[in-house]
């Protein structure tokens, strides 16, 4: 590279260097509001009495944040699975079998990919209403499963239908049942495409607040998004702000880490959901 | 495919592992031969008020063997949710929240309590509960219900009232709180004198001002509710309107220059950390939510809302407690509120209050020392005006009205445009 | 390969059954409430009481609803200008062979895998601060009174606020989609352009947009789906009750259906047939929206 390139290409960096600064300063003075007072902190002046660590034990005991976090594994992990288990088989049929209907089928779950939550959720509250299901994290993991099936048997569509029918006719020959065969063939040839949008869907359930919201709403059912959502309110109460803090860091630091270690994958997982549509 | 399986192979242990927990939501009753009593709290598990409930409910069961009470910490969201679970026919047998809000939205599924306040409970040291419960209290949940019976139990008294810094005022050479407006704006330019920013108040509570105000104006909280829901306009053309504007107008100079920005808590903790003298209007729990700035050795003080010129009731106030409501189906209801009695008189009250720096219900403790101010205050209020003095009657017109009222408190509008501004948005 | 009748109904069944569940069955329910005075959700049909369009016209005639349509216009149109300017001008710079593209890349991106909650108590808390804050500082730093005394989060400002919080942390996954999106096209195209002697300009304007029309196409769907469902930013900016600066639809709708927060509700002003008429509209605007993007942007063949 020549030194009129880079020289042309400062701006570039410029830009790009102060808005990864702008996010890094946000985040860096959440997390030295967090190891300080709350006199400080609406003092300006952090960290003069030095570094308050206590402030992440009272989080963590006062305010339920291992129990959000688990809820949150619970409710993503459990979906996650649910989707990929429920969706995988249709998305081969579709991909696989020419029928009546079918057609009619794939357009229906894409056109569900335009409706609004806003459009469904009173009739699903009033469902669980009167099921006495609302606040079950059995519940949640249901509404989470069915809501992603549409998007997931879609993105999946086109991974089912490049691979061979080869597979399946050995398979046959070696009386292997076509639901034997599925699974035990063509579901682990399908790996790359099932992975990528597991990842996008983990990374929308963790942070979903609205359907948690509105249907798991006691201290012990929160995932971690209405958790803090219910601090940041109680705050009201305690004016505990730099607990506060340390809460928004405990929240925010295993999913950076978790992004840091699987950031190829979480992106590719996220072109990859979005390029297909 | 490894990592695949793995993953789906460890999502089922979860699942398998916490399937126990996911039976929550489902009460049923444990054993037949003990009694089962659930409660919806409006609290978060973590709170203060939710930790000495939950001590105090121990106790209870322990005092009552064969007692189990089911406590769902529901937090605020309870608003929204209790309903919606009441009409499915859910099992709650007791819930929570403000007063007003529970008698007047949740009255037609509440027990009337009547009856048992007319008895003795253990923790009412021979009395009658009636006589352990504020008489203002009671006379207020009265007037809440269609009826006029006593449909909740309340606890937490509070009262909205001006805080401010006793120090400042010290400094400033302020010798008695202020009484009337006018003495309110001299009070103010004397803080400004010795170097104070005097004034100041969140975007939580801006309204509350405004809406006192106009009460202190026409006497009433249903003029003001007129007021908002008048959809020509031609109200607000009213010379109490221009007076309100006009004082509020005076007072803009004095206030913090923060104020149309501010953010709750900014505003409060301006006070709490020495830059600003008064807080315009707040609850009894200002204190204890700025304990964490200010220490417990801060200089509170309160005086009431101050009397106007050419007011015409100007001994209103919004007071008011948070409530226990029993269910009308509840199988226990004596049971229930015997746990209730105990959760709100007595050695319970005294700690619910000591944890929070709130008031007791008992009238024979004294108030803690931040808010002690408070209680004349809220011994001497003849009538109750609703929170934000009715101004949220309209749900409309409310945010609106807040807007231009935030602009014209932070001197950006005068009082002609304020009102101009209102009426033309209300039309 | 032949198509085993058993095999089609049991892998079918289950995702067809949930699609009814949580698709099928609420749509046309809602659609149906919509015309129906219905208290609280939970009451059944037999409490419904007919009212036509009453619904919608009650909405029309609301200030607040108005308002509601008119942020949510602004945040999907402005906004959204905005957010693929800036997504489309670093997906052209990072593309074009700078070094450390994947940590940039991952940066900018990190906003958006955050909960919503924790990014908008830092911007509302820190960076808008009007006395402590990120802005208010660099500002008082540099000398710029004027802008240091800026008044974020005040009635005036506040949208203004809001949205540019949530654009920021947008960016991130339009670059991703957008870097994915021109890496896709053959370099071959670019090589010859700039032997013929097209400048950067030139590139972008001649070869990147009409390769990317399908991704843009896509892109903008995506971001009027996530636009109608603006909430939890709202909600934070004005956790009582709504304000004039930050009312959205579903916000609106939230409030009408469950009851407000700070003050009592009248329980009569609840209206879950009006909430439900609010999802209708949403639904048809996204529709309408659809529809002109495809009518807007034709596909070509040639695209990537």
């Amino acid at each position: 590279m020549n030194r009129k390139q880079t020289l042309g290409r400062l701006p570039g960096y410029a830009v790009l260097n102060l808005w990864v600064l702008f996010t890094i300063v946000l985040v860096g003075w959440i997390v030295l509001a967090s190891l300080s007072t709350t006199r400080e902190i609406f003092t300006n002046t952090l960290l003069q009495s030095g570094l308050h660590f206590d402030n992440y034990i009272k989080a963590i005991v006062n305010h339920n944040v291992g129990m959000y976090f688990i809820n949150s594994m619970i409710y993503t992990f459990a979906a996650s699975f649910g989707i990929i288990v429920i969706s995988a088989p249709a998305s081969y049929i579709l991909a696989r079998f020419r029928f009546r209907g079918n057609k009619l089928i794939q357009s229906l779950f894409v056109g569900s990919l335009g409706i609004p939550q806003i459009m469904i959720i009173l009739p699903l509250f009033y469902l669980a209403s009167i099921m006495r299901m609302t606040n079950s994290r059995s519940l949640l993991i249901i509404l989470y499963i069915c809501l992603n099936v549409p998007f997931t048997v879609f993105f999946l569509l086109s991974f089912f239908a490049t691979i061979p029918g080869s597979f399946e006719e050995a398979a046959a020959i070696d009386g292997c049942t076509p639901i034997g065969t599925f699974w035990k063939i063509i579901f682990p040839l399908a790996q790359p495409g099932i992975i990528t949008v597991g990842i996008f869907n983990f990374i929308v359930l963790w942070n979903e607040f609205f359907i948690a919201l509105i249907f798991a709403n006691t201290s012990e059912l929160r995932p971690l998004a209405v958790g803090l959502y219910t601090m940041v309110q109680s705050m009201r109460y305690i004016g505990d702000w730099a607990g506060m803090f340390a809460a928004v860091i405990i929240v925010f630091v295993p999913t950076f880490l978790l992004y840091i270690f699987l950031s190829k994958r979480i992106i590719a997982g996220v072109t990859g959901g979005a390029i297909k549509e | 495919m490894k990592k695949v399986k793995m993953i789906l192979m460890s999502t089922l242990v979860l699942i398998t592992a916490l399937s126990p927990a996911f039976a929550t939501g489902q009460q049923e009753a444990a054993n037949s031969d003990s009694v089962n009593l659930v409660y919806w709290s409006m609290w978060n598990e973590t709170e203060p008020q939710a930790m000495v409930l939950k001590d105090a409910i121990k106790d209870f069961e322990k005092m009552n063997p064969g007692v189990k009470i089911d406590v769902q910490w529901n937090g605020r969201e309870i608003r929204k949710t209790l309903q919606p679970a009441l009409d499915a026919g859910t099992k709650i047998d007791i819930w929570d929240e403000d007063l007003e809000r529970i008698v007047k939205t949740w009255q037609s599924y509440a027990l009337s309590l009547d009856d048992f306040y007319g008895k003795a409970y253990p923790s009412t040291n021979g009395k009658t509960f009636t006589d352990t419960v504020m008489g203002s209290l009671q006379t207020l949940l009265r007037s809440f219900s269609s009826d006029g019976s006593l449909y909740a139990v309340p606890y937490q008294p509070m009262v909205v009232v001006v805080f401010y810094n006793k120090d400042h005022f010290d400094k400033a050479g302020i010798t008695s709180t202020p009484r009337t407006w006018d003495e309110l704006l001299q009070a103010c330019s004397k803080l400004q004198a010795a170097g104070y920013t005097p004034i100041t108040i969140d975007d939580a509570y801006i309204d509350l001002p405004l809406g006192m105000h106009l009460n202190r104006m026409y006497g009433n909280p249903e003029s003001v509710e007129a007021l908002v829901k008048d959809k020509t306009g031609n109200l607000w053309d009213a010379p109490e309107v221009m007076q309100t504007a006009k004082d509020f107008e005076a007072l803009a100079p004095f206030m913090s220059p923060q104020v149309a920005t501010n953010k709750w808590p900014a505003g409060q903790q301006e006070v709490a950390t020495d830059q600003v003298s008064i807080y315009l209007m707040n609850g009894t729990w200002l204190p204890n939510e700025v304990m964490g700035t200010t220490g417990p050795d801060f200089r509170w003080g309160q005086f009431p809302y101050p009397a106007v010129t050419g007011g015409v009731n100007n001994n209103g106030g919004t007071y008011g407690a948070q409530g226990f409501q029993i269910n009308k189906n509840c199988e226990n209801p004596e049971l229930a509120f015997a746990l209730l009695a105990h959760l709100t008189s007595g050695k319970w009250d005294k700690e619910l209050a000591a944890k929070t720096y709130g008031a007791p219900m008992d009238t024979s403790m004294p108030w803690p020392s931040q808010i002690e101010e408070c209680r004349p205050i809220f011994e001497s209020l003849d009538s109750w005006i609703p929170w934000s003095g009715g101004l949220a009657a309209d749900t409309d017109a409310f945010p609106v009205i807040k807007a231009e009222y935030t602009r014209l408190l932070a001197g950006q509008i005068t009082a002609d445009q304020f009102v101009r501004n209102v009426k033309s948005a209300l039309k | 390969m032949k198509r085993d009748n058993k095999m089609t109904v049991i892998f079918l069944t289950p995702a067809l059954l949930s699609f009814c569940l949580v698709f099928l069955y609420p749509t046309i329910r809602t659609l149906f409430m919509s015309f129906f005075y219905v208290r609280t959700v939970t009451d059944n049909l037999g409490k419904w009481e007919f009212v036509g369009i009453g619904n919608y016209i009650k909405l029309f005639s609301s200030p607040m609803f108005r308002q509601s349509l008119v942020n949510i216009f602004n945040i999907w149109f402005w906004g959204g200008i905005a957010v693929f300017l800036v997504a489309l001008v670093f997906s052209v710079i990072l593309t074009s062979g700078y070094k450390g593209k994947s940590f940039y890349r991952a940066a900018i991106y990190l906003p958006n895998v955050v909960s919503a909650v924790a990014m908008a108590t830092m911007w509302i808390q820190y960076a808008f601060s009007s006395k402590y804050g990120l802005f208010h500082s660099v500002f008082t730093f540099l000398g710029l009174e004027k802008a240091a005394a800026f008044q974020w989060t005040s009635p005036d400002n506040q949208f203004f606020a809001m949205t540019l919080a949530y654009c920021f942390g947008m960016v991130g996954y339009y670059v991703l989609i957008f870097m994915a999106g021109i890496e896709k096209i053959p370099v071959d195209y670019f090589e010859a352009a700039r032997l013929e002697g097209a400048n950067l300009f030139k590139q972008f304007t001649k070869i990147t947009m009409p390769l990317m029309r399908g991704v843009i196409k896509s892109s903008i769907v995506m971001w009027s789906v996530t636009s109608i469902a603006f909430f939890i930013w709202s909600m934070m900016f004005s956790p009582l009750d709504p304000d004039v600066g930050t009312i959205t639809p579903m916000v609106y709708m939230y409030n009408l259906v469950f009851g407000r927060n700070l003050t009592p509700t009248d329980p009569r002003l609840l209206n879950a047939g009006a909430g439900a008429a609010v999802g209708v509209l949403m639904t048809l605007m996204i529709i309408g929206v659809f529809g002109l993007v495809n009518f807007l942007i034709r596909d070509k063949k040639l695209q990537y």
